[in-house]
């Protein structure tokens, strides 16, 4: 097959990582009305973390991803209590921005300063054994963080139809107001989404850190398409993140391939515009959008 | 409340305002007039050459930057991420012309070259203004210009021939003389840009505004057209902005993505600086400017001599300072002085 559907296969692995991002923005938007600017940094926080876990400790990065996503958990409740719970109180969208924004800068220059802006990346031994597929070549890293990310969505969206919590963050997402008036205390769910929010982060940085190599700065990078991906996947739809986070990294590498990395990411700017503008609630988007 | 009052008393003319002006307003007018006269004799006082004269100029490019956001952030509640866009656009507007000869005059601090500097990125501010801000709430507005800065930067970067890509272009010298010029400018262009949001603001067009960044929906059903003058808002502030990028471009003489597109420098700062003195206010972006290049040219320079790492200390604390503000001062440090002093 030629190397245009290649582009499209490299596409579609990207694009779960996007669509990864874009489930926890999704929650944490959904729940509080906060745009978590700081994703992006976030993701690539947690790629550095197990970089270090892998080269000064050896550890397997898929072997460290579960202390790690434990760690996301506590650190997604902890900046939820201690960065965004006044913010999310008064649904006051600008302070929430800023925070995140400062939040972004904090942690952009502490990696830099820590880590140094060279990029990095793991690499694992059997990471680029090819499996060849239909007649297109996956390394396997890439078929890994594949099978992560759709295990990651499933896992989201099943504690979402099924549990109490995960029904309590929904009714959230719908209406704050009548939650409250169900007895659900906004403040466990609000934190109960940030961390999952912050624990597919640490998904996605693992998948990012084994696939591709990083930067400190690659995080504002990640969180536009991320937001980009929540955008046409309208908010609340954890399925539909996902699939505008693939439809992203197809168009991505689509662009890529034809027209160059660098004007690439113009059409995917100038689309995301286009995609605000025409349809704001998303190309999936739901009946109760409360935008 | 009595700000309230004053804002229906004085909406019905600037001049009138004048004529009816408190004891205090008074107070204000002299010890403006004092610190004019003083940061205008300045580079007498302690040679033209001097770091603190650089580091008022600094100091009065970003209070003109922060006024032109505060307008369109501050007032209008409008927060744009696309600062850098515009002071990017009004630079190589200034480069482009100078270079290519366009206009025959003498282009170094050329006043016509500064206007179109300010036109051309208010042009940019309708193209993307009217669709953002047409349909789109506060947060996807706010993407919205992020994303089109963006594309903008990829353009630039991408126009090699035209635009010099990322190493840029370079000004044919004109006569660089000594920080002079630059340091009466910087403060001239700073002080028309504060007097320029003090009028709006103080006019009926800032009583629109401000009706629409307290509550849009209400004021819509009183009457006033929003997208008019959220778009008003949106190019005045661009214009000064761009302003701003010509006189640095001025200053610098080269211009590339990377000195004049840095989201920490001309994104973020403008934003934290109205934000931290205090956002919708006159003086905000005038105190928080002194605060923020304080601490930028301490980080930058003094720690930054030091080891190089140290530099990044300073935008770390930006955003630190930030999340402080807006948790515990959302009203910012000018908004304090509500606080403290009770009203009657």
């Amino acid at each position: 097959m030629g190397l245009s559907v290649q582009a499209l296969v490299n596409g579609i692995l990207f694009g779960t990582m996007y669509g990864t991002a874009a489930i926890g923005l999704s929650l944490i938007f959904g729940t509080m009305r906060i745009v978590f600017f700081a994703q992006g940094s976030v993701i690539i926080f947690f790629s550095y973390l197990c970089f270090w876990a892998f080269s000064l400790l050896g550890i397997d990065p898929y072997l460290s991803m579960i202390p790690v996503f434990i760690l996301a958990l506590l650190l997604g409740a902890g900046f939820y209590y201690v960065l965004f719970k006044e913010a999310a109180a008064l649904q006051d969208r600008i302070s929430s921005l800023l925070i995140a924004v400062g939040l972004m800068f904090i942690l952009e220059n502490f990696m830099e300063v820590v880590w140094t802006p060279n990029p990095r990346s793991i690499v694992t031994s059997y990471g680029f054994s090819i499996i060849t597929i239909l007649g297109t070549n996956i390394t396997l890293v890439r078929l890994i963080a594949l099978l992560i990310a759709i295990l990651a969505t499933a896992g989201v969206f099943i504690f979402l139809r099924k549990t109490l919590i995960g029904t309590a963050v929904r009714a959230t997402s719908e209406d704050v107001e009548s939650s409250t008036l169900m007895g659900i205390s906004p403040n466990r769910v609000n934190a109960v989404a940030f961390a999952i929010g912050i624990g597919l982060a640490s998904i996605a940085g693992i998948n990012f850190a084994t696939t591709y190599s990083f930067d400190p700065k690659y995080g504002f990078d990640v969180v536009i398409k991320a937001l980009f991906a929540l955008t046409l996947g309208g908010i609340g739809n954890v399925v539909g993140a996902l699939l505008g986070g693939i439809i992203i990294g197809v168009i991505e590498s689509m662009a890529s391939f034809y027209l160059g990395m660098g004007w690439a990411q113009g059409v995917l700017f100038v689309l995301f515009i286009l995609a605000l503008t025409l349809r704001p609630y998303g190309l999936f988007g739901g009946a109760s959008q409360k935008a | 409340m009595s700000e309230q009052l004053g804002l229906a008393r004085e909406s019905s003319g600037f001049l009138k305002s004048l004529l009816r002006t408190s004891l205090k307003n008074r107070v204000y007018l002299i010890i403006i007039v004092i610190a004019l006269v003083v940061f205008g004799a300045m580079p007498y006082m302690i040679g033209v050459d001097s770091f603190f004269i650089y580091y008022l100029f600094m100091v009065f490019i970003y209070i003109g930057v922060s006024q032109g956001w505060n307008l369109v952030g501050g007032y209008t509640g409008q927060i744009s991420l696309g600062t850098h866009a515009f002071f990017a656009l009004g630079g190589y507007t200034t480069a482009l012309i100078w270079i290519h000869g366009i206009t025959h005059t003498w282009y170094y601090f050329d006043p016509l070259l500064m206007l179109l500097s300010g036109i051309v990125p208010a042009i940019f501010a309708v193209i993307i203004g009217l669709p953002t801000l047409s349909r789109l709430r506060g947060d996807y507005f706010s993407f919205g210009t992020l994303a089109a800065a963006e594309v903008l930067r990829i353009i630039i970067l991408r126009t090699t021939e035209f635009s010099g890509g990322a190493t840029g272009l370079q000004l044919p010298s004109g006569g660089f003389t000594d920080l002079g010029i630059y340091y009466w400018t910087a403060l001239l262009l700073a002080v028309l840009a504060t007097l320029a949001v003090f009028i709006i603001t103080r006019s009926r067009i800032g009583l629109a505004l401000r009706a629409i960044s307290e509550d849009e929906t209400s004021a819509a059903s009183h009457g006033i057209n929003i997208l008019r003058y959220k778009m008003l808002s949106f190019v005045i502030g661009s214009f000064m902005i761009g302003v701003f990028g010509s006189l640095f471009v001025y200053y610098q003489f080269l211009i590339n993505p990377a000195t004049m597109m840095t989201l920490d420098r001309w994104m973020f700062y403008p934003l934290l600086i109205c934000v931290l003195g205090g956002n919708g206010t006159i003086m905000g972006p005038i105190i928080g400017a002194f605060i923020i290049v304080t601490l930028f040219t301490f980080g930058q320079n003094a720690l930054g001599a030091i080891n190089p790492a140290l530099s990044k200390v300073h935008p770390m604390l930006s955003g630190l300072i930030i999340i402080l503000v807006m948790k515990y001062m959302p009203t910012g440090l000018w908004g304090l002085k509500d606080k403290i002093s009770p009203r009657k």
